[in-house]
């Protein structure tokens, strides 16, 4: 059976539907099958209406899980286990995180619970927040914005003095009011270079907004950055290490990912720009040669499936040339090498010349 | 357990800059001067404070180290690169010191590998540099320049006036906490009207405690380190226990070896962390989960087997300094349960 689609506010209805049909099937003593919806990326990039590229399609096909199978059975059980706490949750008009769900039945649930929210995503055709799921946010924020969440005012540029910055809000329907001095925001990929710049008093310096995702980064931190791209349509420059796993980092924040690419057009941040690191950064700003290292294997087999995408080759060539130099010489280069030239090369010079340089893809 | 003679508890120093670069001066100093002896030119061998289990006293404050030595020497076999990096770590934070300026870990990585490439090959390895210089110094990290990441959390009925006059109600934060800062300046002041202390163990049940506004109900400060705490998180919570020593702390934890080991590093700090942990130990109460909650509020399909990593942790609890000679009998037989039934 399929779900069909629902915007948050016939989600509950549609749900309780299916639920009965499944009772239903079960007391007449049918097989109960679910036909999931299986997304890929497509070959070239379709432009919606709603002024993006989407990079994920629909198939025709359908994934059928039904009780033949073991594992059949066990995604099956866990896909309605996960459904009746959406439904409750809905219900009583409450909120809960992944891990508030895996801790309802673990043993059930370990290693499942996210294929099991795709599944119901996908059939439902809806995004996770609607389900009253919400994201922990583990990314951090600082520099020149204010806006209100629950009412309170938050100001993050009164936290330049310590090297913490404020956590991303979670429930992005209850921020509003978003109000900002800055020029560009500057989003790095990792926690160790956002405490580098907070520690120099970067955006005390420029006026930008400073954003981590820490790593890969968690549904709260791309929306956030997607709402602050929408409401004050600032230049976002990425700040990554030259190495694959930046690259696919910088990827998420721009086009989405495949694992919730029902949530990719809401997400995605299309105007995102790639400030660095460059191999061409090593002679303009004096690096040492030494502080390349070489691609372990690992890394290379992580360049190989990003260069072997093709909606990066077709949508971001330069991004997808510059990594393919780096595989090609078999090095990656760190943000924290700029350190070792000179201690404030990074906030004082590298970032700020390659702005207004220009010097950016 | 006879006690052979008094030996000293050794403790890092929290020093100022100058007081560093001093006593980097004083060894460089001492390096220079054997070598240009008359006789016996050698290569002043480093001295580092001992930081295994056979130099730990515990005593009613918890696991510290005491003055074993031990030496680090340029000629014997495989230390030649090992004590070249704890020098280059010692000159790279000296040059720090004079310039006001903190490095991360990685940084001081790229630093060396820049200047001398041929002697690092990883971050492990100046990581332990890092601490060996600590050890032979006797400094803390943060007063030589290390940048350090915290990632514990607190919520509650605390407010905390930092030193340039802002105000944090960490009451007043919604749905999130407010980070506790790496910056261990102690500089803040703070207030509360709160009863007792928290100490969650896991993140995801300081969310739920926090989405719940649990605080609101119990008049109390949560704190979590999310998981094994680092130094700023036990720092904060040796701070509030200062401020308001009549607040009991009580710790909630999984019912599993890695809970207790953590709620035993609160208590009695590591050795690891020995130079500069001892100043942060507080009296924790284990709170839960204990042995009767576990058999009376826990359905039975919660439970899960112990994997072997676990069993290996609470024999290495139980054959551990601290539980032994603190001999907290309820705690010893908590892990003895929960050895036997392997749940």
């Amino acid at each position: 059976m399929a779900g069909g689609t629902s915007g948050s506010a016939d989600l509950l209805p549609h749900i309780q539907l299916f639920l009965r049909q499944v009772l239903h099937d079960l007391s007449n003593g049918d097989q109960v099958a679910v036909s999931i919806p299986v997304y890929k990326p497509r070959e070239y990039p379709l432009e919606t209406n709603k002024n993006c590229l989407t990079i994920f399609e629909e198939t025709t096909k359908y994934e059928e899980i039904s009780c033949n199978s073991k594992g059949g059975s066990q995604r099956l059980v866990a896909m309605l286990r996960v459904l009746q706490i959406a439904e409750g949750l809905l219900q009583q008009n409450r909120r809960a995180t992944k891990r508030d769900i895996y801790y309802t039945d673990p043993a059930l649930l370990k290693g499942r619970l996210d294929q099991s929210i795709n599944d119901i995503c996908s059939l439902f055709h809806c995004s996770r927040s609607s389900l009253n799921l919400v994201a922990s946010s583990k990314g951090l924020v600082t520099g020149q914005l204010c806006y209100f969440e629950e009412g309170r005012l938050i100001n993050c540029s009164k936290r330049n003095s310590t090297s913490t910055g404020l956590p991303v809000p979670v429930h992005m329907n209850e921020v509003s009011n978003i109000s900002s001095g800055a020029e560009f925001i500057l989003l790095v990929e990792k926690e160790t270079v956002f405490q580098r710049l907070t520690n120099d008093k970067f955006c005390a310096k420029n006026r930008c907004i400073l954003l981590t995702g820490k790593g890969y980064p968690d549904v709260a931190t791309r929306s956030f950055l997607r709402r602050l791209v929408d409401e004050l349509h600032l230049p976002v420059y990425g700040l990554m290490d030259g190495d694959p796993y930046g690259l696919d980092i910088l990827s998420i924040y721009r086009f989405g990912s495949l694992t919730m690419a029902y949530d990719a057009e809401v997400l995605a941040v299309p105007t995102i720009r790639w400030l660095g690191i460059f191999l061409s950064d090593l002679g303009t700003y004096g690096l040492p040669e030494s502080c390349l290292l070489h691609l372990s294997k690992q890394d290379v087999k992580k360049a190989d499936a990003l260069l072997s995408r093709s909606y990066l080759q077709y949508l971001a060539p330069v991004w997808w040339a510059k990594l393919a130099e780096f595989r090609h010489r078999g090095v990656k280069l760190e943000i924290e090498a700029v350190s070792a030239a000179s201690f404030s090369l990074l906030a004082d010079q590298y970032i700020p010349s390659k702005i207004r340089g220009q010097c950016y893809v | 357990m006879a006690m052979v003679q008094e030996r000293a508890m050794v403790l890092a120093d929290d020093a100022d800059p100058s007081e560093v670069r001093r006593r980097i001066e004083c060894l460089v100093k001492l390096f220079l001067k054997s070598l240009m002896a008359e006789k016996d030119v050698a290569i002043r061998p480093l001295s580092l404070v001992c930081r295994k289990d056979r130099n730990t006293g515990v005593d009613g404050d918890g696991i510290h180290l005491m003055d074993g030595t031990y030496e680090k020497d340029f000629t014997m076999k495989k230390c030649g690169k090992s004590f070249f990096r704890v020098w280059k770590v010692m000159e790279t934070c000296y040059h720090l010191l004079g310039i006001g300026k903190q490095l991360t870990q990685r940084e001081l990585f790229y630093k060396i590998l820049s200047s001398s490439g041929s002697y690092v090959t990883g971050q492990n390895q100046v990581n332990s540099a890092i601490q060996d210089a600590v050890a032979v110094l006797l400094c803390t990290r943060r007063s030589l320049g290390i940048l350090a990441s915290s990632k514990g959390l607190v919520v509650g009925r605390l407010v905390i006036e930092e030193h340039d006059g802002d105000t944090i109600d960490c009451s007043n934060l919604g749905s999130s906490a407010h980070p506790i800062s790496a910056d261990m300046n102690m500089r803040e002041r703070f207030y509360s009207d709160a009863r007792y202390i928290l100490v969650i163990e896991k993140d995801a049940i300081f969310q739920r405690l926090v989405e719940e506004r649990f605080f609101l109900k119990v008049p109390c400060i949560i704190i979590t380190g999310k998981g094994f705490p680092d130094l700023a998180s036990r720092a904060l919570l040796h701070r509030l226990h200062q401020e308001f020593p009549s607040l009991p702390i009580f710790a909630l934890v999984d019912w599993n070896p890695a809970g207790l080991a953590i709620i035993c590093t609160y208590k009695f700090g590591s050795i690891k962390m020995g130079l500069e942990a001892p100043r942060y130990v507080c009296d924790v109460k284990w709170l839960g989960l204990r042995n009767q909650d576990a058999l009376t509020y826990v359905p039975d399909n919660a439970f899960t087997s112990l994997t072997n990593r676990d069993v290996t942790q609470a024999r290495s609890l139980l054959a551990s300094k601290m539980l032994q000679v603190y001999l907290n009998s309820t705690w010893c037989c908590s892990c003895f349960d929960i050895l036997e039934n392997q749940l």
